[in-house]
């Protein structure tokens, strides 16, 4: 009886999720004459996800404390502008994009301070910041776009492994082995999961709870921070008003993943995985021909139709 | 009068493939006060649960008021006119009494509440049962005791013919207990049928009728509580027989004061409170609900920001900082496990891990040995668990306690606060707490140990301190001659003058 372990649908739901939906696409597509599992495009759709995927591990670790983060697509804005301009006055890139991280350091300790020290709910606080933070976005330019700098920058983005691994899966592949194993091997990462999990039993146990409050609300905002140069190197344009509703992604994208909204439980590979499918559809509806509109459309019901499915074992309790 | 309102037989239930109830069953009659006892696990609280409708049961039939009962919404079992009264009570906290009351059957025109008529019934029950407060007081300003009998006047409003309680004197006082027992006995003479859960032996005697033991999820036997004993309930419930004697411990080192604390204040909760511990010392800390014992001990650790005073530790101040003074060996075993104690969502062995993480952690974490010494705190404290890999959650009450403590002794802190350690919980599992504390002060660790359960102070402690009021009245020796009326003498002094 003990040490047995239950193979559980529940913990494959999402991957199941997912080849249903490559496998319907796939099936559609062909039946329409078009191409859709091949492993350029398989590539392209990992490369499409890779922004929203690095924005949602900060979504994912902020939530499994129990908070959410609503500035980091106006982090995205504000850091594409920021570095845009600091490249054009002739910053060497590296500097410019550490001073971006730097941004989405000071932003995130701006957010987590007020929500752990100040005690203000992280809904209001995240959402006065988004508001502000785009507001910055659009005063450091005047409301208009920037272009027409140097394009190495764009290298970050559009350089291939091989001729076919795009550069953004090495950036998803990298930040989410180190947080994955962060989170599950670390006094830091069994911390998040406690906080969310009972901040109060997590505090009598020794755990320095408000710190990590802030230090993950920080790493947050850097991975927003670099989504933002993500955003730039593959646009090569930066628009103040990039980014808006990221944050939306990310988050659906950490709850499709199985990320409890009321934190300490979830877990951060099924994010990527949530990133992918929010792609897949993207990519598949694309390739379609389906209306932008329903996209939308479609999307939202598959955020739903996720956790609806993820909860099936909370239902069949009661 | 010996007619049956409740009749529940071969009741069936099981959680992840083991076993909680094992074809038990319960027949209460109406005007009869029918005691459920046993250790926890036994089952008593998932036989109420499926009798109120929140679990559903596999097998096995409820005859209520001479109908048979189909599985139903615990909706639809208030209005058949069962109540149970949970230890956690079932009250919005930020809404008044009669909202409370009246909560789910307002009376409305369609478009407004009728709050007048709710006010003027509401007052009705509450009159019934002795609560003198306006209707219209929030809940949240309410103690324990009156949420209670809101609770019990909402069930009267309900039409109730069978009213559950479970532990009802938990956490209320002797006074407030008399009261409740009144009401009682108020309720049984008008017919209506009362399932007491309880583990007060005194109280038992004082209040049931019969009484129904369970242990393991089985149907031990039925009696008639006049005419059994103490001990022949005990028996039932464990199985063997239980001392109650007083614990002599030679490993006091009265020489070597291990905590000092002095003048120690926090807002008008810990009023200039003073005391030394010692080595391999049990301090009982014995005192009324709300006489500023965990407020104590809270601010010993550091988890309230003390206002004045200093506390010494092995010769040095410390200062405020909980999680420093946890490393360095101070901890805090919380009354409220559910809350305070234990992260319910995750699993045994993440749980026992988490003020541990510094060991397990060099620096990566040690999986492996993080399930290894889990295993081995399951087994050595025999903790029922379907695996160390289970959710808290799904353990009964004292094994949860049991988790908690392997918590701390993971720790090997030299000074453990105990703070209500056997509360809800079982004689059976009271003794095993009690030889871990016993075998703490063996490796010169200091207990100081809060408690309501007077036995149990002077059963283990060295010595006794009584707090009222948020002050140390007095610290006395328990030197075999300290009777439970003694240190009661002194608790009482203080509610006489909260009353003035």
């Amino acid at each position: 009886m003990k040490n047995k372990h239950n193979i559980n649908l529940s913990d494959w739901i999402i991957y199941i999720g997912m080849i249903g939906i490559f496998f319907v696409f796939t099936i559609i597509c062909s039946a329409m004459g078009k191409n859709f599992l091949n492993i350029n495009n398989v590539m392209n759709i990992v490369n499409q996800a890779s922004i929203n995927a690095i924005l949602a591990i900060g979504a994912s670790i902020v939530i499994l404390t129990g908070g959410i983060d609503l500035s980091v697509g106006s982090v995205v804005g504000f850091v594409g502008i920021f570095l845009a301009m600091n490249i054009k006055s002739g910053m060497p890139i590296p500097v410019a994009i550490i001073l971006c991280l730097i941004c989405g350091a000071v932003i995130g300790l701006f957010n987590g301070i007020l929500i752990s020290y100040g005690k203000v709910p992280a809904f209001i606080t995240t959402l006065g910041s988004m508001q502000a933070v785009r507001g910055l976005a659009q005063i450091i330019n005047g409301g208009q776009a920037v272009s027409g700098f140097p394009l190495e920058i764009g290298a970050l983005m559009k350089t291939k492994f091989f001729g076919v691994v795009p550069i953004g899966v090495l950036y998803v592949v990298v930040f989410y082995t180190v947080m994955i194993l962060i989170l599950s091997y670390t006094k830091f990462g069994r911390g998040i999961y406690a906080l969310g999990g009972n901040s109060h039993a997590a505090r009598l146990s020794g755990i320095k709870v408000k710190k990590l409050e802030v230090i993950v609300y920080i790493l947050c905002g850097m991975f927003a921070a670099f989504a933002g140069v993500m955003l730039l190197a593959r646009l090569l344009y930066a628009d103040p008003s990039a980014g808006s509703s990221y944050e939306m992604n990310a988050i659906a994208a950490a709850v499709i993943g199985g990320i409890s909204m009321s934190g300490g439980k979830g877990k951060l590979a099924n994010t990527v995985v949530g990133a992918i499918i929010l792609a897949t559809l993207t990519n598949g509806l694309q390739i379609m021909n389906v209306a932008t509109y329903y996209q939308t459309v479609i999307t939202g019901l598959v955020v739903i139709v996720a956790v609806f499915a993820d909860k099936r074992k909370e239902r069949k309790a009661e | 009068m010996s007619e049956n309102i409740l009749e529940m037989k071969n009741i069936t239930k099981s959680f992840f493939g083991v076993n909680v109830l094992k074809d038990t069953r319960l027949t209460v009659k109406k005007g009869e006060v029918h005691i459920l006892l046993g250790e926890n696990g036994a089952g008593k609280s998932t036989l109420i649960k499926i009798l109120s409708g929140a679990y559903a049961r596999e097998e096995g039939t409820i005859i209520f008021d001479g109908e048979e009962l189909s599985p139903m919404s615990p909706g639809d079992v208030i209005k058949k006119g069962i109540s149970v009264i949970y230890q956690e009570f079932n009250l919005v906290p930020e809404m008044s009494i009669y909202e409370n009351i009246f909560l789910g059957k307002e009376y409305s025109n369609g478009i407004r509440v009728d709050h007048k008529r709710e006010i003027k019934e509401s007052r009705e029950y509450m009159e019934k049962i002795g609560l003198n407060v306006s209707p219209k007081t929030l809940i949240s300003r309410l103690s324990v005791a009156k949420k209670q009998l809101v609770e019990i006047a909402k069930a009267i409003s309900n039409d109730v013919k069978l009213l559950v309680l479970d532990e009802p004197t938990a956490a209320i006082t002797d006074k407030e207990t008399e009261m409740l027992f009144e009401i009682i006995r108020e309720l049984k003479s008008q017919g209506i049928g009362i399932i007491y859960i309880s583990h007060r032996m005194s109280e038992l005697f004082e209040i049931g009728d019969v009484c129904t033991v369970m242990r393991d999820g089985e149907y031990v036997g039925t009696v008639n509580i006049k005419d059994t004993t103490e001990d022949e309930l005990t028996e039932m419930m464990v199985g063997r027989k239980v001392s109650f004697d007083k614990i002599e411990n030679e490993n006091v080192d009265w020489e070597d004061v291990v905590l000092s604390v002095k003048n120690l204040g926090y807002k008008d909760l810990v009023k200039n409170v003073s005391f030394d511990l010692h080595k391999g010392e049990i301090l009982g800390f014995a005192g009324l609900v709300g006489a500023g014992r965990t407020e104590t001990a809270k601010t010993i650790i550091g988890d309230y920001k003390k206002d004045s005073g200093t506390v010494f530790y092995k010769g040095k101040e410390i200062g405020t900082d909980l999680s420093k003074n946890i490393k360095n060996g101070i901890v805090y075993l919380s009354e409220d496990r559910k809350d305070e104690g234990l992260i319910l969502m995750h699993s045994v062995a993440e749980n026992i891990a988490l003020p541990n993480l510094d060991k397990l952690c060099r620096p990566f974490l040690n999986r492996r040995m993080e399930r290894k010494t889990a295993r081995e705190y399951v087994d050595s404290l025999k903790i029922k668990t379907f695996s160390e890999l289970t959710e808290a959650k799904n353990l009964s009450g004292g094994n949860q306690q049991k988790v908690v403590i392997a918590k701390w002794l993971y720790s090997d802190a030299d000074i453990y606060i105990f703070d209500e350690p056997t509360r809800g919980i079982d004689v059976g599992a009271r003794d095993e707490i009690y030889n871990i504390m016993y075998e703490l002060i063996k490796k010169k660790a200091s207990i100081i140990m809060i408690s309501s359960d007077l036995v149990e102070v002077l059963k283990m402690s060295d010595r006794v301190a009584v707090m009222g009021d948020g002050e140390l009245r007095a610290v006395l020796d328990n030197d075999g001659e300290l009777t439970q009326q003694d240190i009661l003498k002194i608790e009482l002094a203080e509610e006489v003058n909260n009353e003035k």
